[in-house]
């Protein structure tokens, strides 16, 4: 009998995914960017339908609302005319751009199903919804205690981000320098 | 069940209330009479003076990808906030202190280096 | 959300009402607005549509559904029309995870010949472990409101306005969020139920290994994290867009920025959700710093015996002591806007590089601060 937390899943998962069809599929680019966007955030709801809160939370900081409307904006910035005319249309292009988001999401598929047959430890089991606190400390015991040091070489790898970022946007030249 | 059909509940209340006050306004009040006024984008009232194609900064590229980086060293901030008292009364207050004050000395030397280097100086 | 058919509606009206709270706040904030800026300004409000001005804003309503609905040619319909719903769904969502009063008991009662269990309501839309984690989530998607109005209103300046607006919310959102550590640290949870019964009774903390005990203050965050609770409040300011942030809808440079193309209706909504924020927000600050729906020497259970006294029938007392939460609630909320609206009429606006300025410069290093600091004194007085 299906309970109403797998109809929360399979309407979440097919949200998520038709709307990364959409991203692949659509002409103008921010009409993808907020495919993209909503996409993320059936992510998000599909670590909640797992009762894991605080990933699907911080899913929706950092992707949903940080690296998706740096897309956005970005995109923003731009004149798109040429990009919207660039887009290959037509019957053969539709189809070979599903062929290989399907011929990719099988490998995806087959890679997962092989995975838990090996090893069942694999699958993801929903936590119980009123432990969500004690998951969350035992989420950073685990991080600050047997990952410390990713977490560290982290914290140096942002850094490398943040100086790398503003360097390049000082760099003057490149191929559409003279625009 | 859950907090998640809840809050789905919810926003589906909200956007359907929102959308049938659009349409409300949509199909109320006089007919759209259409003048080349009303159609062009407002610019203090003089006749479109658009040009094609022009330059906006890129600061505004530079302050996201910044707020993405700070943001990601906060979210790693949050669960060490609520279990620091844990680790205190647990004896190792010392090391989960030093753990996240070298993170918080990458933090500072970004932040000082982004200052340094005027990187967000809005003009 | 429930097992039986009771249970389920009772849930599902209360998250309509609570939405319903936040449209029909709108109205009343907009008169106090008005009333307190003229008050501000030495000049009268809105006096003659009903009593005091009240029914100025139904009258504005009106007249806002009867405008012409113009669309801009450029534009497109889908983000044109999206944007002003989408400015309602954040605030609504971080209203809905906040509690508002003590959860009403009820206990087995009679009702169309079936006895109805005991149940436990609570006064939130839903109960989340990660409440703060999840409003900063929600709130981050704000952003794309203002993007989705600026891009769908097809002209150059609603789309540097919205721009502008977006830079700003999410730098202020690192001040937001780097401000609230703090207070997480003190209290070690991200569940507001906890956070604000954690602040009842007196001010007490450990303190080198002895137990202080101030009794003639109430067990507040404001106490524990005063810089904390600045560096939110101003921080809140940026986010809802609200003088003296609210360069984005200047008047005299972009013209009205990102809602200028907007006009009836559509443009109403996103003030439904600028307010909404600000409720949000003054909720937010009542809950962490302010000891939220409690009040120092109020228990549960004493207002509770004292409606039992009052009233028979133990529900009525049960609904009748949230009842008495709420409402202390409801006062500090209402504060906190009043001093949204009287910050609004006194400060100048600040300029836009002033304002990126003071949010990565000044605010940023101060919470920084603001958590070492907490962090150290935290550890060096439980040895």
């Amino acid at each position: 009998m299906l309970t109403v937390n797998d109809y929360l899943f399979y309407i979440l998962g097919a949200i998520t995914a038709l709307s990364g069809l959409g991203v692949v599929l659509l002409r103008n680019p921010i009409h993808c960017a907020f495919m993209l966007v909503i996409s993320m955030v059936g992510i998000a709801g599909l670590f909640a339908a797992l009762n894991a809160f605080f990933i699907a939370a911080v899913q929706l900081i950092v992707y949903a609302g940080a690296v998706m409307v740096l897309f956005v904006m970005v995109l923003m910035l731009f004149d798109l005319r040429h990009e919207v005319k660039a887009f290959s249309k037509g019957l053969a292009s539709f189809i070979l751009k599903l062929v290989t988001t399907g011929v990719m999401l099988g490998l995806l598929i087959a890679y997962i199903t092989h995975t838990f047959s090996v090893d069942p430890s694999f699958k993801p089991v929903p936590t119980d919804p009123q432990q969500s606190m004690e998951v969350t400390k035992e989420v950073s015991q685990l991080l600050f205690t047997r990952y410390v040091f990713g977490f560290e070489v982290i914290g140096a790898l942002l850094l490398i981000i943040a100086i790398g970022a503003v360097t390049l946007s000082r760099i003057s030249g490149g191929t559409h320098a003279d625009s | 069940m859950s907090a998640l059909l809840a809050i789905l509940i919810l926003a589906l209340i909200v956007a359907l209330f929102g959308g049938a006050l659009v349409w409300l306004s949509t199909i109320a009040g006089p007919k759209v009479r259409k003048t080349s006024a009303k159609l062009m984008p407002y610019e203090c009232g003089l006749p479109g003076q658009q040009a094609r194609d022009t330059k906006i900064s890129i600061k505004f590229y530079l302050t996201a990808i910044l707020f993405i980086i700070f943001d990601i060293e906060i979210i790693f901030m949050y669960p060490w906030a609520v279990s620091y008292f844990n680790f205190m009364e647990s004896g190792m207050g010392g090391y989960i202190l030093g753990a996240m004050g070298v993170f918080i000395l990458l933090f500072v030397i970004g932040l000082i280096w982004e200052v340094k280097s005027k990187a967000l100086d809005w003009n | 959300m429930g097992q039986d058919a009771f249970e389920i509606t009772v849930n599902i009206l209360k998250m309509a009402i609570i939405f319903l709270m936040i449209v029909q706040a709108v109205p009343l904030l907009v008169w106090v607005e008005r009333r307190g800026s003229a008050f501000i300004q030495n000049r009268l409000g809105p006096n003659r549509v009903g009593p005091l001005g009240l029914l100025q804003l139904l009258a504005d309503a009106v007249k806002f559904l009867t405008k012409e609905n113009f669309v801009p040619e450029k534009s497109e319909p889908i983000f044109y029309y999206g944007a002003p719903i989408m400015a309602l769904i954040p605030a609504t969502l971080a209203f809905a995870s906040i509690p508002l009063s003590v959860p009403i008991e009820v206990a087995p009662f009679e009702m169309f010949g079936r006895t109805w269990g005991p149940y436990t309501f609570l006064l939130q839309g839903y109960d989340l472990g990660i409440g703060i984690v999840f409003v900063l989530g929600i709130s981050s998607l704000g952003a794309y409101a203002l993007l989705m109005a600026g891009w769908g209103s097809g002209s150059k300046y609603s789309l540097l306005g919205a721009l502008r607006a977006s830079a700003q919310v999410i730098s202020y959102e690192l001040a937001l969020s780097l401000s609230l550590v703090g207070i997480l640290m003190v209290y070690g949870t991200f569940y507001f139920t906890d956070i604000v019964n954690a602040q009842t009774g007196p001010l007490n903390f450990h303190f080198f290994g002895k137990q202080v005990v101030i009794p003639w203050l109430p067990n507040w965050g404001i106490f524990f994290q005063p810089l904390g609770a600045i560096l939110f409040f101003c921080a809140t300011f940026a986010e809802t867009n609200r003088l003296p942030f609210d360069l984005p809808e200047a008047e005299g440079e972009l013209v009205a920025g990102y809602h200028t193309e907007y006009g009836g209706f559509k443009f109403n909504l996103f003030f439904i959700g600028e307010y909404g924020h600000m409720l949000v927000a003054s909720a937010l600050m009542a809950t962490f710093y302010f000891g939220g729906y409690h009040f120092p020497g109020l228990t549960p259970a004493s207002v509770s015996a004292f409606w039992s006294g009052v009233v028979d029938g133990v529900n009525a007392a049960n609904i009748l002591t949230s009842l008495t939460f709420f409402l202390i609630l409801l006062a500090k909320i209402a504060f906190f806007l009043w001093v949204f609206i009287w910050v609004r009429w006194t400060l100048p606006r600040f300029r836009y590089d002033h304002l990126m300025d003071l949010g990565w410069k000044t605010m940023l290093p101060w919470a920084l601060f603001n958590t070492v600091l907490t962090a150290v004194v935290m550890y060096i007085s439980h040895k």
